[in-house]
């Protein structure tokens, strides 16, 4: 696979501009023919996702034009669902590199194989990353006004400004690495190392990035003492890579039985092996946290109280902290047996259980005890709206949709199915 | 050939390097760009040190007089001159409390220390007050009177950091209205009293001011 | 080459080879489903068509920032947000542009052995500058607190007793004006800024309501305006300032800015002329010869939360 091999071998055919020009265009249309065939199952399953997005739509321009108010939001808890799951979306989208690292730092074969579904989820990740961002605006009308230039970009003091570079950053890395992977698979060529791999490289350290700026987003906060410690950043990395994985784990089980696409029993290994890990970490983690505000107790233990035992009474966050604590061990202990990968039900159910575990502790559980008490020390407490749940999963279905038209058009595309070469 | 290659990974490293310095420029010319705080559009001149507008403190408004508890023919209440009654009976230099006078002074609701009633009213001539060493002043002028006590209220108050007021803060530009002593404080029961707080806020969705203390409820228990 | 390659996609994928009719059924049912969907996305999305036709304009979509503007800009704004007033409210308001004087720099003190809690501040802060009538809204909160402790943790802000009770004392809350102010840092818009004389403002038509700052302020100072206000025609307080209490549109920050409509001009800020035992101060810091000064050099004073390094300029103190 080394470049040196390729040149000396088979000179890489030279392509002019005008034939770039006219093999992309039958790529997109390709990738259009791709996105738009298939089978019923995956009409029903679009259809769904069109439906329920729908609702989400509609939701939200009500939401725009009769103000915020139809959220459960505050003045007390002013960031709430929305930003919980952009939270954990950041995390799901830098989980994809737990594949890009076997994949090409140690040239795992099964997982250079599989590694693009990695790639395609951190797209469709961000993408909903912002899409939850914009929703929580009041003022979505004014988003140029966080454009570099265009608007007043208040970098490098905002961490919101880094966030949004290094999002639309890996945004922008990964659909380079996918987009030309796919381009030149389409043509029948082998990539040429120097225009994918130094960007891979950018995007592991990238994944790391963007995660860790979402993470000082909050913990720089000096007033929420929930979010102000310096633990909050790995913990984000861990949870990170502990969903990413296990999405990425069900979806190739799930590519293996609906497409002939031959995912190797070495990425779904890899993987495994990588979430015994972290799923270990992020726990150690959460005791030592746990351990510093119960027993130091005092101001910063109060939010980590209501969170895990509520508060004279209150106690909306309790049930979701336990389930996500529940889960979590349960899938950590069912990760942990020796041939876990041998009996994929149990893996299956291993990976749902810490994926909803990770989404509640970064959500609900991170988010909003942040929030309660206020910084006044005023009891208000925050359950979701309707709205609220229709935008989110709006944006989930959006982003599932989005991720299924990019497999669909990337499976083929990689199993050779398809292409726009001679050879095809 | 091999010239070839490394012309072509000259141009790639150098279109990578420009792309990169042209990120990191145009990073930092933002950050130049934000770190120009011009806080806002002019400033305005500092108000000329001109002539200061004056700060007025209110006069009480007393008139020697106390009402009888009856009405006239026009229901309104009928007052008479201290003197009336006074100019012919004895001071009670006892007296310190309405229920040990007669007649009108009955219903007096007084707390103020251990004074009595002649601590400050003459009985040379209820018209007046009485200060400390024995010299009349003005019915008006209570804030003389009562800052021999309340000399830490006085100074206070001469300080600007006492009493309240309506009017400018730069009294190059306006003048300003301060309240005097009895505005705020009955100067027979100084104490300001309790009042019924307006302007509660309002609930929000989640929160449940019910279960909050009231001063009967369970934070009382500390004590 | 690229010609014979067009239409071969392989078998798997299902698709025929163009050369085929483009009006197959399969495509044409495609066509429909996309146009139904398209429709219906388009009126789902119909709420969001009302709300810009009504509620902004082109001028105010382009609008600058309140720093770049220069003086007929900044008047045409002016012009234009009066007659929105008077549109939306039916009310004739004057929106003036007050600017920081030089030398003068705002401080506030206030003497909790004095406030008995009464509320007034917050109410005189909610007609003074146009809050919504219907949420009750004030930059003002008051806390009634446990004698014998600082922790707000025996805080309550919704008392309804008669005031003052024995057993507390009342802590009015507003913005701090800090001098290292969280919340300027963290907007990545720079709606929010410093001004000369230390008020934090917002310009309301530059924040995109993300409210970031909300979460960074440890004071609770700042508010969101979750609906577009709501506020009967003759209570609109007509004496207005773009950076001040101008009616504020929906989605957008608002905060305390020591009313500086009326501070600019050289008066006192509504909560303090409403405080009935004058338990507020308000002065200018640079002045040593202020009531504010003279207050910082004769009574010891503490500010909320010191720890966290935000510098206000806002002063409690018992006497």
């Amino acid at each position: 696979m080394s470049s040196n091999s390729i040149t000396s071998e088979e000179e890489p055919p030279h392509h002019d501009a005008k034939f770039h020009a006219t093999s992309y265009l039958q790529f997109l249309k390709l990738a259009f023919k791709l996105c738009t065939e298939g089978s019923w199952l995956f009409y029903a399953w679009m259809i769904v996702l069109t439906a329920i997005s729908l609702v989400g739509v509609h939701a939200w321009a009500v939401q725009v034009e009769q103000g915020m108010v139809v959220t459960a939001m505050n003045d007390h808890v002013s960031w709430g669902l929305y930003i919980a799951n952009f939270t954990f979306l950041v995390g799901l989208a830098a989980g994809g590199v737990m594949m890009v690292i076997p994949a090409y730092i140690y040239h795992d074969r099964d997982m250079h194989d599989t590694v693009i579904i990695g790639e395609l989820l951190a797209i469709a990740s961000i993408v909903m990353c912002l899409l939850f961002v914009v929703v929580d605006l009041g003022r979505p009308d004014r988003f140029w006004h966080l454009m570099p230039f265009v608007g007043k970009f208040n970098w490098p003091v905002s961490m919101l400004t880094w966030d949004v570079i290094v999002l639309n950053g890996y945004l922008l890395l990964n659909l380079h690495i996918c987009g030309y992977l796919l381009y030149k698979r389409f043509l029948g060529e082998t990539p040429e190392r120097k225009w994918y791999v130094p960007f891979v490289f950018i995007s592991i350290a990238w994944a790391i990035s963007i995660h860790t700026v979402t993470a000082f987003l909050y913990c720089g906060l000096g007033g929420r003492p929930f979010w102000n410690t310096a633990l909050l950043a790995p913990r984000f990395l861990t949870s990170a890579f502990v969903a990413g994985p296990a999405f990425i784990v069900v979806v190739l089980q799930l590519i293996r039985r609906l497409t002939k696409f031959k995912v190797g029993e070495g990425s779904i290994r890899t993987l495994t092996g990588i979430m015994r890990i972290t799923i270990l970490i992020n726990l150690i983690m959460m005791a030592s946290e746990i351990f510093t505000a119960f027993y130091t107790g005092g101001a910063h233990a109060v939010s980590s109280q209501y969170l895990y035992f509520g508060h004279d009474g209150r106690n909306a966050l309790v049930p979701w902290i336990w389930t996500s604590a529940a889960f979590m061990v349960i899938g950590a202990v069912l990760l942990l047996r020796p041939k876990v990968h041998e009996h994929l039900w149990t893996l299956d159910i291993a990976c749902v259980l810490v994926f909803i575990g990770v989404w509640i502790e970064k959500g609900m559980g991170l988010i909003i005890p942040g929030f309660i008490p206020s910084t006044l020390h005023e009891w208000v407490e925050y359950v979701p709206s309707a709205t609220e749940w229709k935008v989110t999963a709006g944006i989930w279905a959006g982003g599932l949709m989005i991720y299924t038209l990019l497999l669909k058009v990337a499976i083929p595309v990689f199993t050779k199915k398809v292409s726009g070469t001679r050879n095809g | 050939m091999a010239q070839n290659r490394r012309g072509g990974n000259l141009v790639f490293f150098g279109v990578i390097a420009v792309i990169g310095i042209g990120f990191v420029a145009a990073l930092v010319s933002t950050w130049m760009k934000s770190d120009d705080w011009k806080p806002g559009r002019v400033t305005t001149e500092a108000s000329g040190g001109g002539e200061l507008h004056p700060v007025t403190i209110r006069q009480p408004d007393i008139q020697p007089l106390v009402a009888t508890g009856e009405l006239d023919a026009h229901g309104k209440p009928v007052m008479v001159a201290c003197a009336t009654c006074h100019d012919n009976r004895d001071p009670n230099y006892q007296a310190n409390s309405g229920s040990a006078l007669e007649e009108f002074h009955q219903g007096l609701k007084y707390d103020h220390g251990n004074q009595t009633c002649l601590s400050c009213h003459n009985s040379e001539d209820y018209n007046t007050l009485k200060q400390a060493d024995g010299r009349a002043i003005a019915l008006n002028e209570s804030m003389t009177l009562c800052s021999q006590c309340h000399a830490l209220q006085h100074r206070d108050y001469q300080n600007g950091m006492h009493g309240g007021m309506t009017g400018y803060w730069d009294l190059t530009r306006g003048g300003r209205t301060r309240n005097t002593c009895i505005d705020c404080h009955d100067p027979h029961h100084p104490k300001f009293p309790t009042v019924t707080p307006v302007f509660p806020p309002k609930p929000v969705i989640g929160e449940n001011p019910a279960t909050h203390d009231t001063p009967s409820s369970h934070h009382e228990n500390h004590e | 080459m690229s010609d014979s390659s067009s239409g071969g996609c392989g078998s798997g994928c299902g698709c025929k080879s163009s050369g085929e009719s483009i009006l197959n059924r399969r495509n044409l049912l495609k066509a429909t489903g996309v146009t139904l969907g398209a429709a219906a996305f388009a009126k789902a999305l119909s709420p969001l068509a009302n709300w810009t036709r009504e509620e902004t304009s082109v001028e105010q979509f382009l609008q600058n920032h309140y720093r770049e503007l220069d003086e007929d800009g900044l008047k045409q704004v002016l012009a234009r947000l009066e007659e929105d007033a008077h549109k939306n409210y039916g009310a004739k308001v004057t929106i003036g542009d007050h600017r920081p004087q030089k030398g003068v720099k705002f401080g506030y003190a206030l003497n909790l052995s004095i406030c008995i809690g009464c509320r007034r501040c917050a109410e005189a802060c909610h007609h003074e500058n146009n809050h919504d009538r219907a949420s009750g809204n004030s930059y003002i909160r008051v806390l009634e607190m446990q004698k014998g402790s600082m922790d707000m943790e025996h805080g309550n802000a919704h008392y309804d007793h008669p005031v003052p009770h024995p057993d507390k004392f009342y802590m009015p809350v507003q913005c701090q004006q800090c001098d290292n102010p969280p919340c300027v840092d963290v907007c990545p818009v720079e709606a929010t800024w410093k001004e000369d004389d230390g008020i934090v403002v917002v310009d309301y038509d530059w924040c995109i309501g993300c409210r970031y700052c909300e979460a960074a302020c440890p004071y609770h100072a700042r508010r969101f305006n979750w609906t577009k206000p709501e506020i009967p025609k003759e209570e609109i307080n007509p004496n207005q300032s773009y950076l001040s209490n101008r009616i504020r549109p929906q989605g957008v920050m608002e905060k305390c800015t020591f009313c500086l409509h009326r501070t600019r001009e050289g008066q006192m800020p509504a909560c303090l002329e409403a405080c009935p035992t004058g338990a507020r101060i308000f002065g200018n810091l640079l002045d040593p010869k202020s009531e504010i000064r003279k207050v910082l050099d004769t009574k010891r004073v503490y500010v909320l939360k010191e720890e966290l390094g935000t510098k206000p300029n806002f002063f409690y103190f018992f006497d």
